[in-house]
């Protein structure tokens, strides 16, 4: 069953800990490298986060999308290697190209951040149900309209676009050339989307029905079928957190 | 006691020009197992929807009359308070899947989760429609993983574990198998044992048959015949009104067999062939 959920479903010690925890880590693998803007600290908190990624058991699964960023971390490298208006010390010359020691210093410190960026969150992403992060979100106020939203996008989009296939593999049965050049498959598309976008229309009507007649707009409060997701330790680490946060900050202004 | 009321039922879609329904009365006592038939276009949907409050609440337009459920007027209520009383299962499996659960058991949760129910009751209710519906072995798949057979049944089990007192089901088992449809039609069946109200818009005219109480012809917008099935099927002008009567009713007729006593076409299998057995006697 297709879905855009990137969960990874492993049995270890990350994905027993609650979402909030998760969340509040993220937010301080964020917040800290800006309140102390050095490589060693945002090294740091790059390296804390693929020790949890490790022992999450997803590490493989967070360099694909490390690499996908790739492109960008490259072109920032190259961009302020060459062009940052600090650049004074020379630290490689290839060819005409010279790249500077400051430039290429700052560029590494963006990049890192981005990499601790990419893996903080990969740790909620990768080692947590979709569904549980927004049970958890609703019910710490999040509105249950947003977190039905959130969390039928998931599912809703893959299948339709295995109603797109299936519209396309019906239009090829009757002759549509759907494969070939550019041009060929832009022709292709636009007899595609009368069908397409009715058909989205028509179902979305139908579900909103469907949801209607089983109380979505009910004033009544929401229970859950599930109990609350509960970590024993979730407390401690948010305090934790919230302390080295609370650090960070003391840090940066008595330095 | 009359679990349903409607009298002197109008409406007209938003943007039309006909009336889907026009000048409908009729009344449905508790338990009772209603079919609706009819041809494409001639307002079941839209009656369907007019009990549950979809009409006029979904969809706006012109309305008129009065539909009573329990006693509750639909045009002055709201669907949610509406959703307490009357489900509906709707004709397509696929739009009734919320996408937004990841299992069958938590699918069926959905309506109970919005309605506030404590947790023991909602996996009571839970269990007791998924093995009403012969679906608990799915119980921990993707909605979206099961046939369309499967997906009809859970989104009948979701409206069942909501406890409604009436049910309207519009042709729920236009996806299903024979054997699937038999255990839809049976599974509903025991529903009015328990003194729920069913209305079912079905074109197979045999299940029909067999199982309404009282089955209802509706023609371009307008009530054309409610009555008991046997009356219904006896009918001579059924094809005027894009209805066919049920084979066995139909060789009946070709070979002129009828109850003497009530003047009637069998409806089933059995009835023809007491009626056979007794004319050869």
């Amino acid at each position: 069953m297709k879905t855009l959920s990137l969960y990874q479903d492993r049995d270890s010690i990350i994905h027993k800990v609650d979402p909030i925890s998760k969340l509040y880590y993220i937010g301080a693998a964020v917040l800290i490298p800006i309140i102390l803007p050095t490589v060693s600290i945002s090294f740091t908190c790059m390296l804390i986060s693929i020790l949890i990624l490790t022992l999450g058991k997803v590490f493989k699964k967070v360099i694909p999308l490390v690499s996908f960023s790739f492109i960008i971390l490259l072109s920032i490298i190259i961009i302020q290697g060459l062009f940052n208006k600090t650049n004074k010390t020379v630290f490689i010359s290839l060819g005409s190209l010279t790249f500077y020691k400051e430039g290429l210093s700052y560029a590494f410190k963006i990049c890192m951040r981005v990499i601790n960026i990419i893996c903080a969150f990969s740790i909620l992403i990768l080692t947590t149900k979709p569904s549980d992060i927004i049970e958890v979100l609703v019910r710490n106020g999040l509105s249950p309209r947003i977190g039905y939203v959130l969390s039928s996008v998931l599912q809703i989009i893959p299948q339709m676009v295995s109603t797109m296939d299936t519209i396309k593999d019906a239009q090829r049965s009757r002759g549509m050339e759907t494969e070939g050049s550019l041009l060929m498959r832009m022709k292709a598309f636009i007899p595609l989307i009368g069908p397409v976008v009715m058909n989205s229309l028509i179902s979305t009507r139908e579900r909103a029905m469907a949801l209607e007649v089983r109380g979505f707009n009910s004033k009544v409060k929401k229970s859950f079928l599930n109990e609350e997701f509960g970590y024993k330790y979730s407390i401690a680490i948010k305090i934790t957190i919230i302390l080295l946060l609370a650090l960070a900050v003391i840090w940066r202004i008595i330095t | 006691m009359k679990k349903i009321v409607i009298k002197n039922l109008k409406y007209k879609y938003p943007l039309t020009e006909d009336l889907a329904l026009k000048d409908i009365s009729f009344q449905i006592d508790e338990g009772e197992f209603i079919g609706v038939i009819g041809q494409n276009g001639a307002g079941k949907s839209t009656l369907c929807q007019a009990l549950v409050g979809l009409v006029p609440h979904f969809y706006k337009g012109a309305y008129g009359g009065k539909v009573l459920i329990d006693n509750i007027e639909v045009g002055e209520s709201d669907i949610n308070t509406l959703s307490t009383k009357v489900g509906i299962v709707f004709q397509n499996p696929f739009t009734q899947v919320t996408g937004s659960k990841l299992t069958v058991y938590e699918e069926i949760a959905f309506g109970l989760e919005n309605f506030g129910l404590p947790q023991n009751e909602m996996r009571n209710r839970i269990d007791y429609s998924l093995e009403l519906l012969d679906i608990y072995k799915f119980k921990d798949r993707n909605p979206f993983a099961l046939s369309g057979g499967q997906m009809q049944r859970m989104a009948i089990a979701s409206i069942i574990a909501m406890k409604p007192e009436i049910i309207v089901l519009d042709e729920p088992t236009s996806q299903l198998d024979p054997q699937g449809s038999e255990e839809v039609f049976k599974a509903i069946q025991n529903l009015c044992r328990e003194k729920i109200t069913v209305i079912m818009v079905e074109h197979k005219i045999e299940k029909i048959a067999k199982y309404s109480d009282r089955v209802m012809i509706l023609s371009n917008g307008q009530l054309i015949d409610f009555d008991v099935p046997e009356k219904i099927f006896s009918r001579d002008d059924l094809e005027d009104y894009g209805v066919t009567a049920p084979a066995f009713t139909r060789i009946c007729r070709g070979l002129k067999i009828k109850n003497k006593d009530t003047g009637l076409y069998p409806i089933t299998i059995d009835e023809a062939y007491d009626l056979v057995v007794n004319q050869n006697e």
